[in-house]
């Protein structure tokens, strides 16, 4: 496999194909059939939850959900404040194994695999599965250093390469304009939807497949929201987005199935379109209709 | 307003210890800092003139192993109480259970509080000879011969000196640093903490390149107050330095002097010499001290400044 047929040169295509845990390629590959389609022989599903129930202590948070990600695709989380959507999130990526009181029932698989089987390294877990923040994060250290971090901390590249890493997925986030000048600059210096750029940048970086987003435009402007769901869109199908949000809009444009939690449950779930026209269930119809809390 | 105080009492006190140093200033010249000999002079025999200072014949002051002595202390010091104190500090926040923290903290405030006399009469009684008999003479029987460690090399000596000074001085500076780096790790916000992890760095990584360069600056800040402490250190370092005036040790273990501990041990000597040079020239060591920990803070400012350009802003709040 040749550089540039797994390291994603062109903006839709980021992924790392190879196999993050011994860092070889899976098997042997045609680059023709690659270009077609990356994702051949691998599970339809990227991850998929079975019975997965999470509590904090003696207080359950969500129960028994049975949910499919098919891979390439944009699934919304919408429901009401406390419903259990961070929480659902952030057991993906295993964000909360080491939050006390943390338990959790059921299983969670990513390409037919357990999260928590005992072969599963974290970090390379990490790199596959990779997460945006509410608020954006970027850590105290240049405008190109946060971008290679994870690079740097997974060996992807080094030295050299390292700054094209910077500039292609600077480029890729729409941010290197503003920031080609300034690569060596603080990063809490740039604006709030600038600094989200960078961290979805970051992000990219590493080469994940699925991607999981905790209300990744809550704490910015209308123009900048729109830039990143536009980011957004893009990204798929390349990659498999699960992407919290409390704004109804942002979930019917980005997404391509929603799942809407409520009390404790997963009320309902279905293509975005349908959930929102034609709900089944009442507590969809009034939460989606804007008549709930 | 509450600023004022602290700087108008320091610049009063380098003012008079200005003054009283004057004279000695005057006819020490260089020598004070490059000399490597302390002596009063005959204080009961001829009494010389220089520059129209009156001054005991064959007096002759050269601080220079004291100031040397200081420096190496203090290093010794931090190159063991930062890594400690660091590791404490990060124990503390992120990985010990929340009771047996608070306990430790309680326990580091104590030993914060533990009056240098007891622990200098501590290091002199146990801790030196048991040094000394047990810990140095494995070190120095494994250090190679090479620049650098040889200086770690025979003989071990009785337990007082430089390296007994620089771990007296590390334990009682350990406290102060730890418990501002505790505070300082629990104000970094668990947000970009939290990035790190999700991107797949593991804990080291994220302490190492995110937590440490957050608070990078305050970080600097505890330990030149540590390292303020250990410059001026004085009754603990007078009593298991071996308190010499004129030698440079030629290894870590042998016996050494500080300023501070000088002007403790020689005041009482200084007094004899009817002239009044011998206290000018103590109050000449006292103002080398002011002027090396006044420098210490000023490195430690420029360095937060040319740090600070990247880490986050005061107030980002996360
Ligand atoms: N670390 C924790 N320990 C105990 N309970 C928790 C913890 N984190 C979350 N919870 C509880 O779990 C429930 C679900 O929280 P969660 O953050 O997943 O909700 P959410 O749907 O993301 O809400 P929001 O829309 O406000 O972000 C809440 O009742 C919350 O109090
Ligand atoms: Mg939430």
């Amino acid at each position: 496999m040749t550089e540039s047929s797994n390291n994603g040169v062109g903006p839709n295509v980021p992924l790392d194909r190879r196999d993050p845990a011994t860092g070889q390629a899976p098997g042997p590959v045609d680059p023709a059939l690659e270009a077609i389609d990356p994702d051949r022989g691998r599970p339809a599903n990227v991850i998929a939850t079975r019975g997965l129930s999470l509590r904090f202590g003696d207080k359950t948070i969500l129960s028994g959900i049975d949910m499919l990600f098919p891979r390439g695709t944009i699934t919304a989380l919408i429901g009401p404040t406390g419903s259990g959507k961070s929480t659902f999130l952030r057991t993906l990526n295993r964000m909360n194994d080491k939050v006390s009181g943390f338990r959790y029932g059921g299983d969670v698989l990513l390409d037919d695999e357990s999260i928590w089987a005992s072969h599963q390294d974290l970090l390379a877990l990490r790199r596959r599965v990779g997460m945006l923040f509410q608020r954006p994060n970027p850590f105290p250290m240049s405008i190109r250093d946060n971008v290679v971090a994870g690079v740097k901390a997974h060996r992807i590249a080094k030295g050299k390469q390292l700054d094209v890493v910077a500039e292609e997925r600077l480029r890729q986030v729409g941010l290197w304009d503003a920031a080609k000048d300034r690569l060596g600059d603080s990063p809490f210096r740039l604006s709030g939807g600038q600094q989200q750029l960078l961290c979805l940048a970051r992000a990219l970086a590493v080469g994940p497949e699925v991607l999981l987003l905790d209300e990744p435009t809550s704490s910015l402007d209308p123009i900048s929201t729109e830039n990143v769901e536009a980011m957004l869109k893009s990204l798929a199908p390349a990659l498999t987005l699960i992407v919290v949000t409390h704004n109804l809009g942002q979930a019917r444009r980005v997404s391509h199935h929603t799942m809407f939690f409520y009390d404790g449950a997963l009320v309902e779930h279905g293509p975005t379109e349908v959930l929102f026209e034609h709900p089944r269930e009442d507590q969809t119809e009034r939460y989606v209709t804007g008549r709930m809390g | 307003m509450a600023a004022v105080i602290p700087a108008g009492a320091l610049i009063a006190s380098v003012v008079v210890l200005a003054t009283k140093a004057g004279p000695a200033v005057r006819v020490n010249g260089a020598h004070f800092l490059t000399g490597s000999d302390w002596k009063l002079g005959n204080t009961y025999g001829a009494i010389q003139h220089t520059d129209g200072v009156a001054h005991p014949l064959g007096s002759s002051y050269g601080a220079w192993p004291l100031i040397a002595g200081t420096l190496q202390s203090s290093a010794i010091a931090l190159i063991i109480a930062v890594p400690i104190s660091l590791g404490a500090a990060f124990a503390l926040t992120e990985r010990l259970p929340r009771w047996l923290s608070s306990i430790l903290r309680f326990g580091i405030e104590l030993l914060a509080g533990v009056p240098s006399v007891l622990i200098g009469l501590w290091g002199a009684l146990t801790l030196g000879p048991l040094l000394a008999r047990d810990v140095y003479p494995i070190v120095a029987d494994h250090m190679p011969n090479v620049p650098v460690l040889s200086y770690f090399k025979n003989p071990v000596g009785h337990g007082e000196g430089l390296l007994t000074s620089g771990i007296v001085l590390a334990l009682m500076i350990v406290p102060i640093i730890a418990s501002t780096a505790r505070n300082l790790f629990a104000q970094v916000p668990a947000l970009p903490k939290e990035g790190g992890e999700a991107l797949g760095l593991t804990d080291w990584e994220v302490t190492r390149k995110i937590t440490l360069p957050w608070v990078r600056s305050g970080l600097i800040g505890a330990t030149v107050l540590g390292l303020g402490r250990a410059l001026g250190e004085t009754i603990a370092i007078a009593m298991v330095s071996g308190a010499l005036l004129n030698t440079i040790t030629p290894n870590v273990y042998g016996t050494m002097g500080t300023v501070a501990a000088a002007i403790v041990s020689q005041l009482d000597s200084a007094f004899t010499d009817g002239t009044g040079f011998a206290i000018a020239s103590l109050a000449e060591l006292a103002l080398v001290l002011s002027i090396v920990s006044l420098l210490v803070n000023m490195l430690a400012r420029f360095i937060v400044h040319r740090t600070d350009s990247l880490s986050a802003p005061v107030g980002v709040g996360f």
